[in-house]
């Protein structure tokens, strides 16, 4: 898709709005965004290509890239089915309390992370509300992989679902219709007409998600223990490597995931026509 | 009320349907019932409740009295789903992510017949619908006509007891309109599927219909053929909306109607008792306009007049003339090539106005 | 063209395995590198400074040594951050077999929240297992001329002092600075004069421009640039110039020497891992801990002797300890809160 703006002559010859306005955006940018981005790369490499490999290869980098990458998996799982069906309940049905819910399902950006990860140890931890009933029976959820998750699925909890909603609410009552009076029962249309209309709104909702999971720091540090090879993922590898002043190596993994994320949101503007609802 | 009564065992019965949405009354006491392959009309103005009836019948929405019956079957409490209607929405709502066959495939799909069995069947009904090069192509690459007949084909896919079509075609160009209108309706035909189409249009109802049942207001004011309700029609309401009509008010006197100076013969008297109030309804073609002394046996002398306006309408001429006697009304009139070349006319000319056939109502029967 | 597999029943078995192909590539979490399944497991939390001697040193010697002894060996798992953090990660929750402290201040903490139950006090040296002092580090060529902690507190200076409320290295700062102006305030008059200890104080804070969370995150900052001076331990400093960095390190008159002791998490640790524990946290104080420790720049607190083998140490003129100012009981709230917290930084 490319510009849709009117190609409306405003200039008797040459029109230097153009490329005055697209100068300002980029000297914007430069300062604020790209030259942070820049400085990241440069910097990596700068001890030279051997040491950002060898630092790239050290098993406890290796394995936070993996946790990071496995503990936003699942709390990307959970979030889009869990998106998906909120958005489905929360369009069709009206009730006393839909509009808090809404609400009350978009608060955890709002939160600070750290104070997300400390409400997870309040609720859960050895000495937590519900942690100090299960402390006995062995079962300790904090300082785990699986608090990881659970910080995760708070953190990013609206973000699947506010792509997906938008989609509910402007899907046309109809093609329900249709497919009711046709012959098909509510699972049946789901399955068939509702969901594939959603493919693009979930796969962009799962992206997002995925994408601001890897980076969370602020909450993973205070659940998870921080222990490496364990239970650190790769921002709190970054942020141990940095305290240790071993800056190359922090910033190899910076890379790594200031890539992932560049990989991500290219897919979602490149595929975009695809994932684009009728 | 008169209407026209199929003879075998209806395929559709609206019996008593009443609806209202909080204190309007959408629906009053809808009765009406569809005959094996018959198209029926519900024509009406927005707001006159013949979406609300449509939606009724295929089970979108409840009745708040009444019930509907297919095929014998009481359908009333049965919800959307099993009952077995096709309906044709007014966009159509095909499902935009699968392509055409897909689309008339889905309702064997999730009834689980075999592939080859919905094959098949699409086959059939892309040969009956002539889209069969169009099977691969996605709904958003078809034109206005043909979504409508794929809309049509998904419908007919699983044998639907009844069709029902919501304002089909107002979405068309004016040129299509036609053309396709007569396409569905030799269709329809073909297949012998009971079908209720809804519209505003009185000349798509005149068209399509095998009947037509007239709405106001969520009353059903009269059904019957086209040739019923055109030229007898039971309230000034369903006469101003098909077609256009000049309404005089007088009243009986010895039998005859009195209007103004003149008096008119009239054959229904039965319904109507001396000295009460009437309407006379009576349509522009069937006003002839004479020379003040030249009026023949088969017309009723109504009143001399004077040529007020005239405009050329293409295939006739639109004449408005002012009755010379009180009151003074305006009478519109339509002529003709044959009388434009018999008789021109010019404004200010003195003519006689002669009727051929009219309607009489009782005063007051508005429809209201 | 067909679509390809247009059979429901296949669909839905690709789909299915393509889920799963997904899950085990994607969902499984990674395993632990270094495994010894066989063997025991210590979870450290230490303050951060101690990352390089426990990993690289007493980790794998203390493995062999129960290898040798017990036939199985030892698996490490360590958090580091700064002393405070960890005595408070712990207190949540964090599943620590032993700590390492900057400060016995956290230790007591730790025995207030149950979560040590053990008197380390009466392990040998009140189980402190090393101690260094703290000193102030400059630029090469020291180009401001820093020569002591009053120093410090010459307007325009640019301070780096990690945040007390975090950092046990933070508060031994404090501490070094406060009694070092005391003692020279003796000398001078004859009595410690508490005002111009004061003053000294929050004249430097002024300095102060940045305030991480840990010493070793100050340290971090000081390495990429940033500030005329850090206050740190003398280790740290050590480290930092082994590594080649241009600093030069300042060893005032009079100093603190801050004490680090290890703790067991009693809460944690079960019957059968005591004796593994309890092995360990002996083992640091063991001549072949201590020699270690010296090696990584750490002060040995068994045997002054030790210290010989590290050409590098400073001779410190006046050293003083926390039982100067009556032990962390006092120290903390008298100085810390009392002074620093109510009368320098919250001003």
């Amino acid at each position: 898709m490319s510009a849709n703006l009117s190609g409306v002559r405003h200039t008797r010859g040459f029109d230097l709005v153009k490329p005055l306005s697209i100068t300002v955006i980029i000297a914007v940018m430069l300062p604020l965004v790209l030259l942070p981005l820049a400085s990241i790369f440069i910097f990596g490499t700068s001890s030279g290509l051997d040491k950002f490999w060898a630092a790239l290869m050290a098993p406890e980098a290796i394995f936070a890239l993996k946790l990071s990458i496995v503990t936003s998996f699942w709390a990307t799982v959970f979030n889009v089915f869990f998106g998906l069906f909120a958005a489905y309940v929360l369009s069709k049905y009206n009730f006393w309390g839909r509009n808090a819910l809404i609400v009350t399902i978009s608060l955890p950006t709002a939160i600070p992370t750290a104070v997300a990860g400390f409400a997870l140890l309040l609720l859960w931890g050895p000495y937590g509300t519900l942690g100090r009933l299960l402390e006995p029976q062995g079962i300790q959820i904090m300082f785990t992989a699986a608090a990881i998750i659970l910080a995760n699925i708070f953190v990013t909890f609206p973000l699947a679902f506010g792509v997906i909603k938008p989609v509910f609410d402007t899907m046309s009552s109809s093609l329900e219709e249709a497919a009711a009076t046709i012959g098909a029962t509510r699972w049946q249309t789901f399955w068939h007409v509702t969901l594939p209309s959603l493919r693009g709104a979930i796969v962009g909702g799962a992206l997002l998600t995925f994408a601001r999971s890897v980076g969370e720091f602020g909450s993973t540090i205070l659940v998870s223990g921080n222990l490496a090879s364990r239970t650190q993922t790769a921002p709190l590898y970054i942020f141990a490597k940095f305290n240790e002043g071993q800056v190359e190596a922090a910033n190899a993994i910076a890379i790594v995931l200031a890539l992932l994320s560049f990989m991500i949101f290219s897919i979602l503007f490149f595929a975009r026509d695809w994932l684009e609802a009728d | 009320m008169a209407s026209s009564t199929p003879t075998s065992e209806p395929a559709v019965i609206v019996q008593n349907v009443s609806k209202r949405f909080g204190q309007t009354t959408v629906l009053d006491d809808i009765n009406f019932e569809v005959a094996e392959s018959e198209i029926v009309v519900l024509l009406g103005s927005s707001g006159s409740g013949k979406t609300t009836i449509l939606r009724i019948v295929a089970g979108l929405e409840a009745p708040d009295n009444g019930s509907v019956i297919l095929h014998g079957r009481e359908v009333t409490q049965i919800p959307a789903r099993l009952r077995g209607t096709g309906v044709i929405f007014q966009a159509y709502a095909l499902f935009p992510k699968m392509n055409v066959e897909d689309n008339i495939g889905f309702g064997l799909r999730i009834r689980g017949k075999g592939r080859k069995e919905i094959r098949e069947k699409v086959d059939e009904l892309l040969q009956l619908v002539h889209l069969e090069d169009h099977r691969r192509k996605m709904p958003s690459q078809l034109s206005g006509g043909q979504q409508q007949r794929v809309a049509i084909a998904r419908a007919l896919a699983y044998s639907p007891e009844v069709l029902l079509f919501d304002e089909p075609f107002g979405a068309l160009d004016a040129q299509i309109r036609s053309v396709l209108r007569h396409e569905i309706r030799n269709l329809l035909k073909t297949i012998r599927v009971p079908s209720v189409f809804i519209t505003h249009d009185q000349e798509e109802a005149l068209e399509l219909g095998d009947r037509i049942a007239v709405l106001n207001a969520g009353r059903l004011e009269q059904i019957g053929t086209p040739y019923e309700i055109y030229n007898k029609p039971l309230t000034e309401h369903v006469a101003n909306f098909l077609g256009s009509a000049n309404l005089l008010s007088g009243s009986i006197r010895d039998g005859q109607f009195a209007f103004g100076d003149s008096l008119l013969e009239i054959d229904d008297v039965e319904s109507l008792s001396d000295g009460q109030a009437a309407t006379l309804v009576v349509r522009p073609e069937d006003v002839f306009l004479r020379k003040p002394e030249n009026l023949t046996q088969n017309y009723q002398r109504l009143a001399v007049a004077q040529v007020v306006e005239i405009s050329f309408a293409g295939a006739f001429e639109r004449v408005q003339v002012r009755l010379e006697q009180s009151p003074n009304k305006n009478i519109m009139i339509t002529r003709p090539k044959t009388e434009t070349a018999a008789f021109p006319l010019a404004v200010g000319r003195e003519v006689t106005v002669g009727l051929v056939r009219f309607r009489l109502l009782p005063a007051g029967k508005t429809g209201e | 063209m067909m679509r390809p597999f247009p059979n429901r029943k296949h669909r839905l078995g690709i789909g299915l395995a393509a889920i799963a192909l997904c899950c085990s590539l994607v969902g499984c979490l990674p395993s632990t590198p270094d495994a010894d399944h066989n063997g025991a497991t210590i979870t450290v939390y230490g303050f951060s400074i101690m990352k390089e001697a426990l990993e690289k040193d007493i980790y794998p010697a203390f493995s062999a040594k129960w290898k040798r002894e017990q036939g199985v060996g030892v698996n490490f798992v360590s958090s580091f951050a700064g002393s405070e953090t960890i005595t408070n990660q712990i207190l949540q929750g964090a599943p620590a077999d032993v700590a390492i402290l900057a400060i016995e201040r956290d230790a007591e903490r730790l025995k207030q929240g149950a979560a040590t139950a053990s008197d380390w006090g009466l392990r040998p040296n009140h189980g402190i297992i090393n101690k260094t002092p703290l000193v102030i580090l400059v630029r090469a060529g020291n180009p401001k001329g820093i020569r002591d902690f009053a120093d410090l507190a010459s307007p325009g200076l640019r301070v780096i002092h990690p945040d007390p409320v975090s950092s046990g290295g933070a508060q031994w700062s404090i501490l070094a600075i406060y009694g070092s102006a005391l003692l020279r305030s003796e000398a001078e008059t004859g009595a410690p004069d508490q005002a111009r200890a004061l003053q000294l104080l929050q004249a430097l804070w002024k300095n102060v421009i940045s305030s991480p969370g840990s010493a070793r995150e100050a340290r971090t900052q000081f390495e990429l640039g940033q500030g005329d001076a850090l206050v740190t331990y003398e280790l740290e400093g050590l480290l930092m110039k082994q590594a080649g960095s241009g600093i030069e390190m300042v060893i005032p008159k009079a100093t603190i020497f801050s004490e680090h002791p290890a703790v067991a998490i009693d809460r944690n640790i079960d019957v059968a891992k005591r004796p593994v524990v309890q092995a360990f946290l002996n083992f640091l104080s063991s001549d072949e801990a201590q020699k270690t420790f010296v090696k990584y720049h750490f002060r040995s607190v068994t045997n002054e002797a030790f210290n010989e083998e590290n050409k590098e140490f400073a001779n410190i003129e006046q050293p003083f300890t926390i039982e100067k100012f009556g032990g962390w009981q006092k120290a903390y709230p008298d100085i810390i809160e009392g002074i620093f917290l109510n009368q320098v930084r919250n001003r």
